[in-house]
C-alpha cells in the first residue's frame, strides 16, 4: 500500500517502524525539521519538510493516488485541510486524522474524514465498554448510547442461581436476552432457570443499568 | 427557525470593521474572536455583542447563535481555521451566505462545488496594483 504520514512526533516514528516492517511504500512529510531529520536518520527513510495542509507540498511529495493518508499533527484544523486536501486534489482513497478534542470525532467524520481518532474519545470509550472496576461486567452501549448491553457472570453465591426467570422479580427495563452457558447458547423462555456459571447477555438502558447490575450481584 | 444573525469570526482590523459598518446598516451583529482584546478594533458605533472563545470549538460556535445565521464572515489570521469554520458553517449548519478571507489563493480549491464565497487580499491588490499602473502610465 501506499501510505502518507503527515506531522506527529513520536507516534509517527512509531508508525513508520512498523509499517517499514511491513514493507508499504511510505511517504512521510514533517513540519518539523529537526524532527523530520531525526525520523529520517532513525528509519532510514525519505522525509519531505514542508507544511502538508499545502497543496504544493503534497504535490512535491508525489502524494497523489496514495492508498492511505494519516495526519497526526497536534493541531486539529491542520489535520483537517490536509485530510480533505488529500480528497479532494490528490484522490487519496482513505483518510485518517488524529484529533486532540474529542469532540471533533463525529465532526470530522461528518465533514468528509474516513476515520477519526482521539486517544480521550478512545479512552472513554474504553472506560464506558469494560468497567475496570468490576471485571465481571462488560457493557456496550449501542444506538448513542440509548441503549446497552450487559454481560454478567453469575457466580454461585447469587440469589438468582437455580431460580426460573419467570420467578425472579426483576426490576423494571431489564431483558436477559441470552445466557451463554459454555458451550451452550440458550435464548431463554420464562421457565429457564439460571445457573451458577452463567454468562447474561442482558440488554437495557443506562438509566436502569446500576439498578440492574446491582440487583444481579444480590448475595443469597 | 429565524435566521436573522450576522457572524463575524475573527476580530481583526478587517472582521471588526465588517462588524461595524454592517452594525450601523442594522443588522443583528455577533463577532467571535479568541482574545478579547482584539474587540477594542471595534468602532464606538457598533451596538452588536461580541463572543470570547475559540470559534473552531463546536460548543463556542453554536453560542454565537450560529443555528441562526443568514451570513457568518471568516476572517481569522489563519487559513486552515477560515476553511475549516467555513465547512463547518457550509456542512453542519447551511449557512446560507458564508464569505471567506484568505490569504493563499491556492486554498480556494477546497470551496470547489459549495456556495462558500473567497475573498482574496492577494488578488485583490495585484489587481489594485494593475489598474493604479496604468493611471500613472496614460497621465
Amino acid at each position: 500500500m501506499k501510505i502518507v504520514i503527515t506531522g506527529g512526533m513520536h507516534e509517527a516514528d512509531f508508525i513508520i517502524k512498523m509499517l517499514k516492517e511491513e514493507h508499504h511504500q511510505l511517504i512521510v512529510i514533517n513540519q518539523d525539521k529537526e524532527f523530520a531529520e531525526y525520523i529520517s536518520t532513525n528509519n532510514d527513510i525519505a522525509v519531505f519538510p514542508g507544511d502538508p495542509t499545502k497543496a504544493y507540498v503534497l504535490s512535491d511529495a508525489e502524494a497523489d493516488n496514495a492508498d492511505v493518508l494519516l495526519a497526526l499533527s497536534d493541531s486539529d484544523t491542520d489535520n483537517y485541510i490536509t485530510c480533505i486536501t488529500a480528497k479532494k486534489q490528490f484522490n487519496i482513497k482513505r483518510t485518517v486524522s488524529k484529533v486532540k478534542n474529542p469532540k471533533n470525532v463525529e465532526l470530522f467524520k461528518k465533514l468528509g474524514v474516513d476515520s477519526v481518532i482521539s486517544s480521550t474519545y478512545l479512552l472513554a470509550q474504553t472506560i464506558l465498554n469494560e468497567s475496570s472496576v468490576e471485571n465481571i461486567i462488560k457493557t456496550l452501549s449501542i444506538e448513542d448510547e440509548k441503549i446497552v448491553m450487559i454481560e454478567m457472570g453469575v457466580e454461585e453465591n447469587f440469589m438468582l442461581v437455580n431460580k426460573r426467570i419467570m420467578d425472579i422479580n426483576f426490576p423494571k427495563n431489564i431483558n436477559i436476552s441470552c445466557i451463554f452457558r459454555d458451550p451452550h447458547v440458550i435464548i431463554p423462555k420464562g421457565d429457564t432457570a439460571i445457573k451458577s456459571g452463567d454468562k447474561l447477555i442482558i440488554i437495557s438502558t443506562p438509566n436502569e443499568q446500576e439498578e440492574i447490575t446491582k440487583f444481579i450481584k444480590k448475595k443469597r | 427557525m429565524k435566521r436573522n444573525k450576522f457572524i463575524v469570526v475573527g476580530s481583526g482590523r478587517l472582521g471588526s470593521n465588517i462588524a461595524t459598518q454592517m452594525s450601523e446598516l442594522g443588522e443583528d451583529v455577533i463577532i467571535v474572536d479568541a482574545t478579547e482584546d482584539s474587540f477594542r478594533k471595534l468602532k464606538e458605533s457598533f451596538s452588536g455583542y461580541q463572543l470570547v472563545g475559540d470559534a473552531t470549538d463546536l460548543s463556542v460556535l453554536e453560542d454565537s447563535y450560529i443555528k441562526h445565521a443568514k451570513t457568518v464572515v471568516i476572517t481569522t489570521d489563519s487559513d486552515n481555521v477560515n476553511i475549516f469554520l467555513a465547512h463547518i458553517c457550509y456542512y453542519i449548519y447551511n449557512v446560507p451566505k458564508i464569505y471567506v478571507r484568505l490569504a493563499d489563493t491556492d486554498k480556494g480549491g477546497l470551496l470547489e462545488g459549495t456556495y462558500i464565497k473567497a475573498i482574496y487580499p492577494f488578488t485583490l491588490s495585484l489587481k489594485e496594483f494593475i489598474t493604479l499602473n496604468k493611471e500613472e502610465a496614460t497621465k
